[in-house]
């Protein structure tokens, strides 16, 4: 039997280790589209809950259009909120138009208070109602959201996925939060 | 010195984070029961035995899984996320189809929620779910009736459940939801009509099915309740849910969750 020279054995020891490292970078690499996907996923969860919001909006605004003369200005900005948000394209963009908006619609429920024809209309009321649920979706998906990104980005930081996230151009993804002052609802004394 | 306050520093981060840890995971565990938790105990024994019998029947026939729960107090915690968690945590609805409804009543807040499982948003919207707040509990529960509001509402959600599963409820619950709809102020005709051609549909239509399907709607004996339960366990043991609500093991025959999720459908009311 023909003994190995000592190349053949470091040539062992290198396929060997070149072995062990692909299979560790394709395993790595897998889980890093797997983190990325359920980013995407649910950031677009996020989207479709925003849609249906800003779906549910203009049968509102006519709602209380019936009920309400001298209410416009709030009404306008509501519109306007609404515009931003189906204009916003990034996703800090996109929390800071949903935060304006909220607080723009948080006004439009204390005004509502003033006409008790309207609170007890059957449609705004469901109106209310989806809208509320749909609020609440929000903060669900955006809560989903957020931990996925924050899953993902601290995988693609460690080391040694990081070479692989480097190598293949993961970057990391933003928060979907909302800037400071973007949701600065005027405070409501209720006396 | 240094080294000591970088010790005491890592010991005050690690208690943090436990205590955070367990503020998150601050749910109550399921009873046995699974389909009724009483924990505030305002309900009466007659309730509690109507609502799991039929929430084990509805089980059976649709896998959906409609369950209520009742506290003290959220302990400072919102009520949609307390519900929220809750319905994660117990996995509510099959993992597959997430037919689970939850109605949480807090006592100290005076709130209630409908939370509803993704796979029952059709039937029963965030509207719908508001409705049926307004039309059925609320009016009860501003006068203290836990056990009339809870009874109306649960009846009345339990039979938008058969009707999506196009499943004959039973004539206890039809006959229930028509009594409430002729007692309620400002019900609607159209819906009474409707209920009430459903209900002779079933007296006449179905009588035989039904007085064989009956003798399971009363399963005061514990046999019945022990194979509701097993198909509970077949149906989604594996998942989170049904393990996190390991006290059906105990007590002999238990009900649990399924695994179901939601994405935050439902309505909530003050009263």
């Amino acid at each position: 039997m023909k003994k190995i020279s000592g190349w053949g054995i470091f040539g062992i020891i290198v396929a060997a280790l070149v072995v062990i490292l692909g299979v560790w970078g394709i395993g790595s690499y897998n889980n890093l589209i797997t983190l990325k996907e359920t980013v995407n996923n649910q950031y677009s969860n996020i989207d479709v809950q925003l849609q249906r919001r800003m779906d549910l909006i203009p049968n509102l605004v006519s709602t209380v259009k019936g009920y309400t003369s001298h209410e416009s200005e709030v009404l306008q900005q509501i519109s306007e909120s609404r515009e931003k948000l189906s204009g916003a394209s990034t996703v800090s963009d996109k929390a800071n138009a949903n935060a304006e908006l909220s607080s723009a619609l948080s006004r439009l429920l204390v005004i509502v208070e003033n006409y008790p024809n309207l609170k007890a209309d059957t449609q705004f009321t469901a109106l209310t109602d989806e809208l509320s649920g749909t609020e609440n979706r929000i903060a669900v998906s955006r809560k989903d959201y957020n931990l996925a990104v924050q899953n993902y980005n601290q995988t693609i930081k460690k080391f040694p996925t990081v070479l692989i996230a480097s190598m293949f151009g993961f970057s990391a993804a933003d928060q979907f939060e909302a800037s400071e002052g973007a949701q600065n609802a005027p405070t409501v004394s209720f006396e | 010195m240094v080294k000591k306050k970088q010790l005491l520093l890592t010991c005050l981060i690690i208690i943090g984070w436990v205590l955070s840890m367990t503020n998150v995971m601050a749910v109550v565990n399921p009873t046995s029961d699974f389909y009724i938790n009483d924990f505030a105990g305002v309900l009466s024994k007659d309730t509690k035995d109507y609502i799991l019998s039929n929430s084990a029947a509805l089980f059976d026939k649709t896998t959906a899984q409609l369950v209520v729960v009742t506290v003290e107090s959220l302990e400072g915690e919102n009520l949609e996320d307390y519900s929220l968690n809750l319905f994660r945590n117990w996995g509510i609805g099959d993992k597959e189809k997430n037919n689970g409804l939850l109605i949480l009543l807090t006592m100290e807040e005076r709130e209630i929620r409908i939370q509803v499982g993704d796979g029952l948003e059709g039937r029963i919207n965030d509207a719908k779910a508001g409705r049926f707040l307004d039309d059925y509990g609320i009016p009860s529960f501003k006068k203290d009736e836990w056990d009339i509001g809870i009874k109306a509402l649960y009846s009345a959600l339990l039979a938008e459940i058969y009707s999506e599963y196009n499943v004959e409820m039973p004539e206890e619950v039809s006959m229930l939801v028509s009594e409430y709809d002729h007692n309620s102020e400002d019900s609607k005709i159209g819906m009474v009509m409707g209920i009430i051609i459903v209900a002779l549909m079933i007296v006449f239509g179905g009588i035989f099915p039904l007085i064989f399907r009956r003798r399971r709607f009363y399963p005061h004996d514990y046999h019945d309740i022990n194979h509701g339960s097993r198909g509970g366990f077949f149906g989604g043991g594996f998942s989170g849910g049904g393990f996190s609500s390991g006290g059906g093991f105990s007590g002999g025959g238990g009900f649990s969750g399924g695994g179901g999720t939601t994405s935050g459908g439902g309505a909530s009311r003050g009263f």
